[in-house]
């Protein structure tokens, strides 16, 4: 039996853990080789292969209180899956976000990043996930009362509905809303009218978030809302 | 018969070419474009031998009831092919031998493959997969398909896929419902639950992504249908 299955758009992991990124922006995927003793930690639900040989344990996500407000506030799952290779050779886990689109890989070292409710996907051990008050600007503008915060040393893996796109801001930038995806905690966020009253209603924008400061932002290209929106009046 | 597989893995549509004498079975509702001297036959089985038990069981499957057969009557064809959810396609030969397929993943495949029953137990049900399978049997080129992208995975030994992410697999592998993992209990906190476990040595086809993880994902923005 022969296949002319070739891997396409893959992209080689450079931080901590070993493996790759494949299945395009489209349909992106995470391949990672544990080595002996490595961990990962993923949202649950996240594996879709793997050794049989590698062990998972369930974990509450950061304790039961921090877990539950996690669940309740920030969009998470009140568990975590953890995957620990205790064999003496490499092995390999599988894991996917439930939409398709794009999956990226941060690399902390030291470092915060905010990610919008539902973007976290895995990370590796020396991440520490907590959660914080993004404030009613960031309810209203539909991104969540709560934001993941993401702090430590580590590989952080977020996703999207769509494309990623990343913008280094320094100053104002208009995001519209339930786009925004990460953010660096230099930029905080604002809620204004994309232009006048009568363009911001009519012109389908409403609501945008205005970003402020200094750092990266990333943007998903699409959102489940816009999806369920326009299937909404075809049925 | 030969297979062109376009714009992989995003939105992969199956260029068919024909040449005359040859014909290519395929899922009803599958052809997206053909030239205009293909035929087509639409039968509940193989070409010139309509069963109809085969069929019924088809549509246990979760596929229809009908196959469609084009064929090009005089000089060469092209027939387009393309699935309703947005994925990868990979095109297979198999010679003289079994391939399990996941009902819904297939697409199409030559004259020459025989559309069997695969019945893999009651175990399946349990699995987040269906019950019924679609064995294909025999020699010739086969083409499936799958939400997201598809890789295969080289089983020597035992490997895990959960449910819901298989397209197809090696009759040389026998698989049954397991745990992720040591434990039960942690198996099932983590969401994996029951997933599926193949042994021996063979390849499995898994697909990146699950329609019964994005569908959930989707539904609570959808208002209800007005009766």
């Amino acid at each position: 039996m022969n296949s002319e299955q070739e891997d396409l758009h893959e992209v080689a992991l450079k931080g901590h853990l070993s493996g790759k990124i494949r299945g395009s922006q489209a349909f992106s995927y995470v391949d990672i080789d544990l080595e002996p003793g490595e961990s990962l930690t993923t949202e649950t639900d996240a594996m879709s292969s793997m050794d049989a040989d590698v062990d998972l344990t369930a974990a509450f996500n950061g304790g039961f209180f921090s877990g539950l407000a996690r669940k309740f506030f920030g969009g998470e799952s009140l568990f975590i899956s953890r995957f620990t290779n205790n064999t003496d050779q490499s092995r390999r886990v599988t894991f996917v976000q439930p939409n398709p689109g794009e999956i990226r890989c941060k690399t902390l070292n030291d470092e915060t990043l905010y990610l919008q409710p539902g973007a976290y996907l895995a990370s590796s051990d020396g991440v520490k996930l907590g959660l914080s008050w993004a404030g009613f600007i960031s309810f209203i503008s539909r991104e969540g009362l709560f934001r993941l915060k993401v702090s430590g040393t580590g590989d952080v893996f977020y996703g999207a509905y769509g494309a990623l796109l990343e913008k280094e801001v320094d100053g104002e930038y208009i995001v519209d809303t339930s786009h925004l995806v990460a953010y660096e905690p230099g930029v905080s966020l604002k809620l204004q009218l994309a232009g006048g009253l009568f363009s911001s209603f009519f012109g389908g924008e409403g609501l945008v978030t205005r970003v402020e400061g200094q750092g990266k932002i990333v943007v998903q290209s699409r959102s489940i809302s816009g999806l369920a929106g326009w299937l909404n009046p075809k049925f | 018969m030969n297979i062109e597989l376009l714009h992989r893995p995003g939105n992969t549509a199956a260029k068919v070419t024909l040449q005359p004498g040859e014909t290519c079975t395929a899922e009803s509702g599958a052809m997206i474009a053909m030239s205009g001297h293909m035929e087509i036959t639409t039968t509940t089985h193989k070409k010139k031998s309509g069963s109809l038990l085969k069929a019924v069981k088809r549509v246990f499957s979760g596929e229809s009831i009908f196959l469609n057969h084009f064929e090009p009557t005089d000089k060469p064809g092209e027939v387009f092919f393309g699935t309703d959810l947005a994925g990868d396609m990979i095109d297979l030969t198999l010679d003289n031998e079994n391939l399990i397929v996941q009902s819904g993943s297939f697409l199409a495949c030559e004259d020459s493959i025989d559309i069997g029953f695969g019945w893999q137990g009651f175990k399946t049900l349990f699995s987040g997969e269906r019950v019924f399978w679609l064995n294909l049997k025999g020699s010739g080129k086969v083409v499936l398909s799958s939400f997201g992208a598809i890789y295969p995975v080289e089983v020597d030994g035992e490997y895990i896929v959960d449910g819901g992410h298989i397209v197809a697999f090696n009759e040389t592998l026998d698989f049954s419902i397991s745990k992720a993992g040591k434990s039960w209990i942690h198996s099932f906190l983590g969401g994996e639950g029951l997933v599926c476990k193949f042994k021996g040595k063979g390849t499995v086809w898994c697909q990146s992504h699950n329609p019964g993880s994005f569908g959930p994902l989707l539904t609570p923005n959808l208002r209800a249908r007005k009766a």
